[in-house]
């Protein structure tokens, strides 16, 4: 007994003494055949159908839904007092459920996940509006900021039913399921959740949630929010809009708030539309044919008709405007700028910002073309081209064929994820470590929906 | 000559003190912060802390609009392009309201706030107010008094019972002198115990 504790107090003060063959020798001959015997060990391999996860910019309102809660004791506990993410960073709600789709508004964000069960969709960052549900953990205090994903409580007919989409504006959210058309929630104020204006209406800790099962008798496939008002693509192309009109942007022929939504008038009554995109005042919206209208804020010339106008309440084809460009296959709409690609992968923007063009904070009135080689494509990657386009007030993102995220324009909070806060004049690559599929952008957060690379 | 006696022989019958404390007075302006900042738990934390540390806060007060007095108040932008924009933006939830005191009030706090174009205005100044939380040139955080009369009118429109002339002949000089301790239940400066 003693012999043994003998040993292992040895061992642990000279532990070279024991161990006496630590070392290959040349008399030690590694046998040949044996290799098959020796296990593989298989590193997992991702499923096609896994998703990641990835966020940056302000934390501090809790829309990154990362939460790392400060040690009292701990040393450096204020490291974990992040108030910004400079780079990408992988979000473990993304690994605990399969997400779907994600929508960023302002200071919060929804995620839609795969399930079965009743809570399909979360959400995190600023509550004040009643915008990610009620959320109180005492009754008749709700909370007005989440820092972790919560669930939010939707009052869905059936479980089967599926969430297709989720779009979020300023301070209100819309979800978007297979058959029982859209829930909206959050403030009313202007009509953008689709509801009756009511004036005294109190937002904060409010449990309403109204359902637009279907828009002229048609099943919606599509919404978008701007900042104070949203948008309806209906099953056979035609857009419906509610909310702020004092833009023109419900493009309803008036400057008026909407209530419930009605459809837009204008060039697009007889289309079939695909993609509206919004994000401040302005929208553009995309035909089958690959045609662009727009309608809203035009002060800074997005929306350019033959009489300059700044507010344009009708949607107005632009189709004299992008002559020449070819078939567009995605657009976006900035705070003043737009942004669209072609099916050649050529991204175009126009407006006033940091287009992307230079150092230059400029004023575009025509579309110019971004140079391709900033988004990669160069001699040893011809086929490189931009796929998809996002835009939040001042920063625009494109994503290429490849996976590659490329990002630009105004970095405020470090939104851009390029691992400062500076400005960023063209575009350049985010580091996120998996083929993107989807970029969401918020006022000063991003979030990207991508997928693992093996 | 001293620089004293030189003001003496300048200012006839005014004497020094009388004119270092007329540059040194309080001057008053309205701040306006507008819903969208208001519904930002982390924008208003930050706007309240700068007002709170470089002004003196006479009166506070949270109220909300309809289009009807918003459009009395914004009476001077009748006719242009952004009138019912802003008018129903002001209307659309709470405002806060601060009546703020300081030597040089309505500069400083107009400077804090930053061009009122947010979308031109955040290249130049990223790191106002405006250029921080601003979303839109209608959404821009904070509304600031632009003169000394239209500070007064402002003022005078959402506290009516609030008298220039008793203030300034009153409660100016205890605002300045104190002794003053800031009260956050009130959000207002109060008179310290």
């Amino acid at each position: 007994m003693m012999n043994v504790l003998k040993k292992i107090l040895v061992h642990r003060k000279y532990p070279g003494l024991i161990v006496r063959h630590g070392y290959a020798t040349t008399k030690k001959k590694i046998p040949d055949g044996s290799e098959e015997n020796l296990p593989i060990f298989q590193y997992p391999l991702s499923k096609s159908s896994d998703r990641r996860v990835y966020v940056w910019g302000f934390a501090e309102t809790g829309a990154l839904g990362i939460h790392l809660p400060r040690g009292k004791r701990a040393k450096k506990g204020y490291k974990n007092n992040f108030t910004l993410a400079w780079h990408p960073m992988r979000s473990t709600f993304g690994e605990r459920f399969d997400v779907t789709d994600i929508a960023c508004g302002y200071g919060f964000t929804v995620a839609s996940i795969k399930t079965n069960e009743h809570h399909k969709v979360f959400g995190t960052g600023i509550n004040t509006d009643s915008q990610i549900g009620y959320h109180a953990p005492r009754i008749g205090h709700p909370l007005e900021l989440l820092l972790s994903p919560a669930p939010m409580y939707i009052p869905y007919k059936s479980l089967e039913s599926k969430i297709i989409g989720v779009s979020a504006g300023r301070a209100h959210t819309a979800i978007l399921t297979d058959n029982e058309g859209v829930y909206t929630l959050g403030n009313n104020a202007y009509g953008q959740c689709g509801r009756k204006i009511n004036k005294n209406e109190e937002y904060k800790g409010s449990m309403v949630t109204h359902n637009i099962s279907r828009l002229g008798k048609e099943v919606i496939t599509n919404v978008c929010c701007g900042q104070d008002h949203t948008l309806f693509i209906t099953e056979s192309g035609r857009v419906y809009a509610s909310g702020w009109g004092a833009d023109g942007q419900t493009g309803l022929g008036n400057y008026e708030n909407q209530g419930v939504p009605a459809p837009v008038k204008g060039d697009i009554t007889s289309e079939k539309i695909v993609k509206v995109a919004s994000t401040v005042d302005c929208v553009l919206a995309l035909n089958d044919k690959g045609e662009l209208f727009g309608w809203g804020n035009s002060e800074y010339g997005q929306v350019p008709m033959s009489v300059k106008q700044q507010q344009v309440n009708m949607s107005y084809a632009l189709v004299n405007f992008t002559k020449g460009i070819g078939k567009i296959k995605d657009i976006a709409a900035g705070g003043s700028f737009c942004l669209i690609v072609n099916e050649q992968g050529d991204v175009f923007v126009w407006g006033y910002g940091l287009l992307g063009l230079g150092p230059n904070v400029q004023h575009s009135t025509k579309p110019k073309v971004i140079p391709a080689p900033l988004f990669g494509r160069n001699e040893f990657n011809p086929e490189s081209a931009v796929e998809k386009v996002a835009c939040g007030i001042g920063h625009l993102a494109a994503i290429t064929n490849n996976g590659d995220l490329y990002m630009w324009g105004r970095n405020r909070y470090g939104c851009l994820g390029l691992g400062h806060s500076k400005d960023q004049y063209f575009p350049l690559r985010v580091s996120v470590g998996a083929l993107v599929l989807k970029v969401v952008c918020g006022v000063d957060h991003t979030i990207v929906l991508s997928k693992p690379y093996l | 000559m001293s620089i004293g006696d030189r003001y003496l022989t300048v200012l006839g019958n005014w004497t020094y003190t009388d004119l270092l404390s007329e540059m040194q007075k309080l001057q008053l302006t309205l701040a306006i912060i507008k819903p969208h900042a208001i519904k930002n738990p982390v924008a208003l934390s930050y706007i309240r802390q700068v007002i709170k540390n470089k002004f003196i806060v006479i009166k506070t007060k949270r109220t909300s609009l309809d289009v009807e007095t918003a459009g009395k108040f914004y009476k001077e932008h009748v006719g242009k392009f952004f009138y019912n924009r802003l008018v129903t933006f002001m209307a659309s939830g709470c405002i806060d309201l601060h009546v703020m005191g300081h030597t040089n009030a309505i500069e400083l706090w107009r400077g804090l706030l930053g061009p009122t174009s947010v979308y031109k205005g955040q290249f130049q100044e990223p790191y106002c107010l405006r250029g921080m939380f601003g979303i839109s040139d209608t959404r821009n955080v904070a509304h600031g008094s632009d003169s000394l009369a239209s500070a007064e009118r402002e003022i005078k429109f959402f506290f009516p019972d609030f008298s220039f002339y008793e203030w300034h002949s009153n409660d100016e000089a205890f605002f300045r002198k104190g002794p003053i301790i800031f009260n956050n239940h009130i959000f207002q400066h109060v008179r310290r115990l």
